[in-house]
């Protein structure tokens, strides 16, 4: 399902937003504003207390939502709600350690009941079969992550077990706004299309509508966390706030 | 399956850093095997470090415990710590596979000045994490590896202790993974840490075994160490697995429950700093706030391979609080004449439990380091 929506979207923009942040009653607004602005799918990371694949911003967010009382039982009571309010397709984000804390077919088996379409775990171990197989057998997508120094055979061996989309990873580095796109990303998105009928989205990094411009002509979706995340964190009126941030982008 | 003792360690990291694992993996496999590299290592460890270390024999401690104590002193080590031994193994792998950027994190400070010493050895650039907590606690430490020429950088997320220096230590390997060494101070991380670290401290076992030989021509009944990641007690326990010989491992109780850093006893499975072991975490999978009095066990993981030895009962783990410690580091110091550091304290402290049930045991004890670093807390203590 994913896949078919990113697929059939001409400017296919995934925002992430950290779940909590300010509130799990704003969460649910802000992915209301993100589906009516036209989003593709909407990423939602679950705050962890140590969370080092992200650069300070979302450092930051997942610290601000654990300290406003973000708790995985809130989170679930509001997720249904949030996935029944909306067509577009909804992916959580987490950190590995909270998912096997509850048990990696029970988080997922609630996930997939709760109408979630897709997880994504930045810290996977090497050979994630377990989680593989559960996921294939709840129908919850994997979405896998591609970094730049992946290697032909691992990428072969990860998209072999990836569902959804191809997370290609822009950088050597944590998440974070930057810049500039690296010059070897054209290249890499290729060259994992040429291995795959997936769709690839490019993330990390991108935080401006040339980036997105740039990177929609090679890929077929992109993602944007910090700089949303930058807006939501900043302003008085974080829905407000976060409509205009995003709309910048897909205009 | 390849990197895991059991059920414990594995490699979870994010995908940017597997081929960096490898690359790793595979170079200190060949420098295991390379009859050089073992010689340059021991000449290290001869010449510069001044090993081996004495087994020095603790008449009075022994005479007060009703025990036979010996105590392992890594305390005499260059820079005062066992750290020395595997900050200078990987070091020398680093400069093997042609890196010349060297990062690492610290708590109490000894391993960032372990790494920074042997950074200006071999006139490597060196930047070493640090939790801004500790930075406070430990600031001699912070001063020593800034004039070896170290770059020290502040961590101030989370509880700005020795897991969040880590964790920006990770951030940086990630960002900077192709000029960059990553030299973890303790058996924790993602393989083939674990395993590394425990093979450059495993000279402390190797020559406690032969020194408690050489002088009672037996083998010891017990060994005790201290265990916040785990790399003294995994380097001394390392040489006794296979015998009868009891091992003990003294996790920070700090004050109490609640507020401690005792991962073994208090801890889940979970997977923290790319490694599965037990860990200090909430209902959540939320990493919780630890506490010690030493910065060195202020972690709330520990070393996979010391979950298993947990799990399969073939080391006991026990506690000791911080008051506890610091009586230890006094009655050490006046006893002895030497100043343990308050990590290496924890393990002293158990002694007194141990020799109330065991009287006339032979017992080692690692002192892992000395306890000079520590003397701003000691004296700001109510000793």
């Amino acid at each position: 399902m994913i896949s078919e929506t990113i697929k059939n979207t001409p400017r296919a923009i995934i925002p992430y937003i950290t779940a909590g942040l300010p509130s799990l009653d704003k969460t649910g607004e802000i992915i209301k504003i993100l589906s009516r602005s036209g989003a593709a799918a909407i990423e939602i990371g679950l705050p962890f207390s140590d969370p080092m694949a992200d650069g300070p911003v979302i450092q930051k967010a997942s610290k601000m939502a654990i300290d406003a009382g973000f708790s995985l039982d809130g989170f679930f009571c509001h997720l249904n709600g949030w996935c029944t309010s909306t067509h577009t397709p909804i992916i959580v984000m987490s950190y590995i350690n909270p998912v096997m804390r509850r048990g990696i077919y029970e988080t997922m088996d609630r996930l997939k009941a709760c109408g979630v379409s897709g997880l994504i775990v930045p810290d996977l171990p090497t050979d994630p079969m377990d989680i593989f197989d559960i996921s294939s057998t709840i129908g919850l997508d994997l979405i896998r992550l591609v970094a730049p120094t992946t290697k032909t055979d691992r990428i072969r061996q990860i998209l072999d077990q990836c569902m959804g989309f191809v997370y290609a990873v822009s950088v050597k580095g944590v998440t974070g706004a930057r810049e500039d796109i690296p010059d070897g990303l054209k290249q890499q998105v290729k060259s994992i299309k040429s291995m795959t009928d997936l769709p690839v989205c490019v993330g990390f990094g991108v935080s401006k509508k040339e980036h997105v411009d740039d990177i929609l002509t090679f890929a077929d979706g992109v993602i944007v966390g910090s700089y949303l995340i930058e807006n939501i964190i900043g302003s008085p009126n974080p829905t407000g706030a976060v409509r205009k941030a995003f709309s910048r982008l897909i205009e | 399956m390849k990197g895991y003792f059991g059920e414990f360690g594995g490699q979870y990291v994010p995908e940017t850093l597997l081929p960096a694992l490898e690359e790793l993996e595979v170079a200190f496999a060949e420098a295991c095997l390379n009859k050089r590299f073992q010689e340059e290592f021991n000449a290290c460890m001869r010449d510069y470090v001044g090993r081996p270390t004495p087994l020095t024999h603790a008449r009075r401690l022994s005479g007060h415990t009703g025990l036979d104590i010996w105590l392992k002193r890594e305390d005499l080590n260059h820079t005062g710590a066992h750290k020395i031994n595997n900050a200078i193994g990987q070091i020398l792998l680093a400069r093997r596979m042609g890196k010349r950027r060297i990062i690492a994190e610290t708590g109490a400070g000894q391993h960032g000045v372990a790494t920074a010493t042997a950074c200006a050895l071999f006139g490597l650039e060196c930047i070493v994490y640090m939790g801004s907590e500790d930075i406070k606690r430990q600031y001699i430490n912070v001063e020593r590896m800034r004039l070896l020429g170290a770059d020290v950088i502040p961590v101030t997320t989370g509880s700005s202790t020795l897991k969040d220096a880590t964790s920006e230590a990770i951030r940086d390997w990630v960002a900077n993974v192709d000029n960059t060494y990553y030299l973890l101070g303790s058996a924790v991380g993602p393989h083939p840490y674990p395993t590394m670290v425990r093979h450059f401290q495993s000279i402390i076992g190797a020559e406690a075994r032969q020194q408690i030989l050489e002088a009672k021509n037996r083998l010891p009944d017990a060994i005790i160490a201290c265990v916040g990641g785990g790399s003294n007690a995994i380097g001394i326990f390392s040489a006794f697995l296979e015998d009868p010989v009891e091992l003990i491992g003294v996790e920070a109780y700090g004050r109490g429950n609640n507020k401690n850093a005792a991962s073994i006893a208090f801890g889940l499975p979970g997977v923290l700093h790319g490694a599965r072991s037990y860990l200090l975490q909430d209902k959540d999978g939320q990493i919780l706030s630890t506490h010690s009095i030493a910065p060195g066990l202020d972690y709330p993981g520990v070393g996979p391979e010391h979950s298993w030895l947990a799990y399969t009962g073939r080391v006991s783990y026990k506690l000791v609080d911080d008051t506890d410690a610091l009586a230890a580091f006094s009655l050490l110091t006046r006893l002895e004449g030497i100043m343990p550091a308050l990590e290496s304290s924890h393990a002293i402290a158990y002694l007194d439990k141990y020799g109330q049930a065991h009287k006339g045991r032979t017992v080692i004890v690692n002192l892992s380091g000395r306890g000079d670093k520590d003397l701003h807390t000691v004296l700001g203590s109510d000793l």
